[in-house]
């Protein structure tokens, strides 16, 4: 199973991530929805839907954090019988991204957030220099640059 | 706030050369309750000794040895020890200078007392 990232930066990070936290699934996006990196998953569409999915649940529980604590939650966990989901925000000088990562009995919660720490600095390191507008997504141009995206990560570019 | 198992992991500390004890959950890898010196990552050395007894339980039970009742991770500066019993371990952090087999036995018995 192979990393994939739509900017090469972003691929050692995570590479060393899913080596390291002995994930199954890794996801990296914006907070559009707008995929970036992913490791595991073998059908665009797959990426896709999980990456919308992602992006309502961290803006959800972004909003609920605000309503209850005054200030936005920025990570979950999901337990579920035989795999388990880790949702965070990963900030750099070149934005917030969300991550999503699955994890089986070959992982532990723990291991996650340890390594999560780790990725979240290793990738704010590589991030380079400049003023690229990840945040600044223009509805117009969404759809044009996700299909971009998965044309990408998946060989179709 | 006092946790029911802070006198066990409190008659760890008091043993020579101990700098950190962890009472872990070995599944989820995080820390129920740990004593720890100043400057210790507890959640660190929690989420690695879970992952490492864990890994040593399943590496004996498919060698047919049974249950796994005492690990010992032996480095240049110290050793990091543990016992487990359900889903619970304990995880001694000590000194090279430590008294391993008086270490041992209080961390078998602190294992057995677990719920």
């Amino acid at each position: 199973m192979t990393t994939h990232a739509v900017e090469a930066w972003i691929e050692a990070p995570l590479a060393r991530f899913v080596e390291d936290a002995r994930v199954t699934l890794a996801l990296l996006l914006l907070p559009s929805g707008q995929v970036l990196a992913q490791h595991g998953f073998t059908r665009s569409l797959d990426v896709a839907s999980a990456c919308a999915l992602a992006a309502a649940i961290q803006a959800s529980g972004g909003e609920l954090g605000r309503m209850l604590d005054g200030r936005a939650f920025t990570g979950l966990h999901h337990a579920g019988q035989d795999r388990q989901l880790f949702l965070a925000e990963a900030r750099t000088r070149r934005g917030t991204y969300i991550f999503l990562t699955v994890f089986d009995q070959e992982s532990s919660l723990g291991l996650v957030r340890l390594y999560f720490d780790e990725f979240v600095a290793n990738l704010a390191a590589a991030a380079p220099e400049g003023d690229v507008a990840v945040d600044g997504v223009l509805a117009e141009h969404f759809e044009r640059d996700l299909n971009r995206n998965l044309a990408a990560l998946f060989g179709r570019a | 706030m006092s946790s029911p198992f802070q006198a066990m992991l409190g008659s760890l500390m008091r043993l020579r050369g101990v700098s950190a004890t962890l009472l872990v959950d070995e599944h989820e890898g995080m820390i129920i309750d740990s004593m720890l010196q100043f400057g210790q990552d507890g959640a660190r050395v929690a989420a690695l000794a879970a992952s490492l007894h864990r890994k040593a339980r399943k590496s004996a039970e498919a060698a047919g040895l049974g249950e796994v009742a005492f690990m010992e991770l032996e480095a240049a500066d110290g050793r990091i020890c543990a016992a487990g019993r359900h889903d619970l371990v304990v995880v001694a952090v000590t000194s090279s200078s430590a008294n391993i087999g008086l270490v041992r036995v209080e961390l078998l018995k602190a294992a057995r007392g677990l719920a």
